[in-house]
């Protein structure tokens, strides 16, 4: 009895340990975002801000250097904006699309089109940068917000199709049979019937993409300019200006603000994507 | 008039043959059942005759209207499927509505016809709730209500019973039947239970490996059984087959039969066909209730009771012929017990003879 109560206090003392160990990071970036610079330079990395302050945050948003311009990161954020909603709507509608008809409508050679689909999956991204902005260059939409959502579209569309395809063989096929003998085609049967029946793997697809997308360095960094740049970019050349002095509570806000949407993602979404993972596995 | 009528269907899957040739003609009103085991190919026969599936040659007729390349929607039928296929967001109202929506009837027209089938199945106080929230008999009930509402000129059942319970199966079953008297629908329901085939169908269509064994009234498929498959197949507990070698015997050709005494000679005299095949092996058929208990002095059948099985209205007795395993049904009270002797006498006007080498009937 005593030896069990033993082993149970170790594993929480991991856990407890564990969960330390990933939160302090977090810890320190609050915290100094909140100090000013007088403080960070005489305190410890670890002490509580004695004068709460957001001047840093107000500095980061609107008057912080990034390269030449000095307008803060609200630019690149409203970037990201305008580049992730159509690019998660798109590409999770087309995934839907995609796994409905790869598993609902199947047609010779389907299998054969799911496997390569599959395969961009576990494709490394870099292979794509060169034939991807010979491919920009040609629509003529290279260095634009349009291009990147097209970038992410396209590159997001495997995973989207994987994840719809899997919870899809899961709903029974008689009810496609069922619905097209009461007279529902290819369109009805998707909006009226499968669309409801989605909703889990809808928000697990959805956060998986915003989080892809959002956080997405290399296309942004390699297919966008100027006035499209999203906000990873602008941290990164925010954190590389150098001016005299570093300051750290800028850039602690700067990243913050960077990762804020996913963080919000996350807990307003996030129980429905462990019941849409788990709905899936169960499934499929 | 033909309600369905299927000319030289067959379906190739690859290089399977699914169905080789299936041909059968019903009229209106009739309860067609497809029974057969699983993999004769009864279900793709269905999808056919639903358009889910087209036939790679043959023609499908329904109301003497050649639908072969005709969609499902434009049949003029519908099915109910054995998972019920309710559609899980909808409510009962809704999963009823579906159909006739994507027809366009008006709304006012859509509530009359779900108020009408609500109530022929009495299932008023179910429809506002979602599939998840009813039982298997509710949900069965619903899918059957479903196809109802459309008033098809054929139905299609799809093992609709499968799912559920002993009990609730019967009731379902004698529920189907007083609907089909009631509604005069052509009816066609494909099954792998040999009783829902029995007390269903007006005609039975006994498949086996993409062919039609036998299609013809329950009654006469029963008595007069084409082969071995379809008398094994249909009836419970199975008929008995015991193997036999024709011989003659004072000038009578006849079988013998061994028990657990000495060999007991039942004549064959009068049957056609027989005299070629003296000296060779036949198999006798005999359904368990056409053996009976011998009166005390006649001659008989002398076997061992190895098992008895009492159902209630009848005891199985299970003994041994010709070294195999034979079933008698017998009245209870005349059951003598586990290893004695009993005598039996066989129905000779009800055996059937087979060819042990073609299956076929002799």
């Amino acid at each position: 009895m005593n030896q069990e109560r033993f082993w149970r206090g170790l594993v929480y003392a991991a856990l407890v340990f564990a969960a330390l160990y990933y939160l302090i990071p977090l810890y320190v970036m609050l915290t100094t975002s909140v100090k000013d610079m007088e403080e960070i330079r005489t305190g410890n990395l670890l002490s509580f801000p004695q004068n709460i302050g957001f001047a840093a945050w107000g500095k980061a948003w609107s008057s912080a250097c990034t390269g030449v311009s000095c307008d803060g990161l609200s630019g690149y954020f409203l970037n990201s904006v305008k580049m992730v909603i159509p690019a998660v709507l798109i590409s999770t509608t087309l995934g839907a699309i995609n796994g409905y008809v790869l598993s609902k409508w199947r047609f010779p050679g389907s299998n054969i089109v799911f496997a390569m689909i599959l395969f961009g999956v576990f494709m490394p991204f870099q292979v794509l940068l060169l034939p991807m902005a010979q491919t920009l260059g040609w629509l003529g939409i290279a260095s634009t917000t349009t291009g990147l959502v097209f970038v992410h579209v396209v590159c997001g569309l495997a995973s989207t199709t994987l994840f719809f395809r899997n919870y899809y063989v899961g709903i029974p096929d008689e009810l496609i049979k069922a619905a097209r003998l009461d007279g529902a085609g290819f369109w009805r049967i998707f909006w009226r019937i499968i669309i409801p029946m989605s909703t889990p793997i809808i928000m697990v697809t959805l956060i998986w993409q915003f989080t892809n997308i959002w956080n997405d360095f290399l296309f942004g960094v390699v297919f966008s300019a100027g006035d499209s740049q999203p906000i990873t970019v602008g941290l990164n050349n925010m954190a590389n200006t150098s001016t005299n002095v570093k300051e750290y509570n800028v850039d602690m806000a700067a990243a913050l603000i960077a990762a804020l949407p996913t963080i919000a993602v996350y807990v307003f979404c996030g129980k429905y994507f462990v019941k849409g993972l788990s709905a899936g596995a169960v499934k499929g | 008039m033909g309600a369905l009528a299927i000319k030289n269907v067959t379906k190739t899957f690859g290089d399977t043959q699914i169905l080789k040739g299936i041909n059968i003609d019903i009229e209106s009103g009739e309860f067609l059942i497809l029974v057969g085991p699983s993999g004769c190919g009864k279900s793709t026969l269905m999808n056919i005759i639903a358009g889910l599936e087209s036939p790679t040659t043959g023609e499908v007729c329904i109301a003497d209207r050649a639908v072969t390349n005709v969609a499902p929607k434009d049949r003029d039928i519908a099915m109910v499927f054995q998972s019920y296929a309710l559609y899980p967001t909808m409510t009962v109202r809704q999963n009823i509505a579906f159909g006739l929506e994507t027809r366009g009837i008006a709304k006012a027209e859509q509530n009359e016809i779900i108020a009408r089938v609500a109530k022929m199945l009495q299932m008023d106080h179910l429809l506002e709730r979602k599939p998840a929230a009813l039982s298997g008999g509710q949900r069965q009930r619903v899918a059957m209500g479903r196809a109802l509402a459309r008033n098809p000129k054929l139905f299609l059942f799809d093992e609709p019973l499968s799912n559920l319970d002993a009990k609730l199966r019967v009731e379902m079953r004698v529920e189907i039947k007083q609907l089909h008297q009631r509604l005069k629908t052509t009816i066609v329901y494909v099954t792998h239970d040999q009783i829902e085939a029995m007390t269903l169908g007006d005609k039975i269509a006994v498949m086996k490996d993409g062919v039609i064994q036998q299609f013809g009234r329950p009654q006469d498929i029963y008595e007069n059984p084409a082969n071995l498959f379809v008398a094994s197949f249909i009836g419970s507990p199975s008929m008995n087959f015991i193997p036999c070698h024709l011989i003659e015997h004072d000038g009578e050709l006849g079988v013998s039969l061994q028990g657990m005494a000495s060999p007991y000679f039942i004549s064959l005299a009068g049957r056609p066909n027989l005299r070629a095949r003296l000296g060779e092996k036949i198999t006798l058929g005999i359904r368990p209730e056409q053996l009976d208990v011998a009166e005390a002095q006649s001659s008989a059948l002398e076997c061992k009771v190895k098992i008895t099985e009492p159902t209630g209205p009848d005891t199985m007795v299970y003994t041994e012929v010709n070294g195999v395993e034979v079933i008698a049904r017998v009245h209870p009270r005349l059951v003598p017990p586990t290893g004695q002797s009993i005598k039996l006498v066989l129905d000779m006007k009800k055996v059937v003879l087979f060819d042990p080498v073609t299956e076929s009937r002799i």
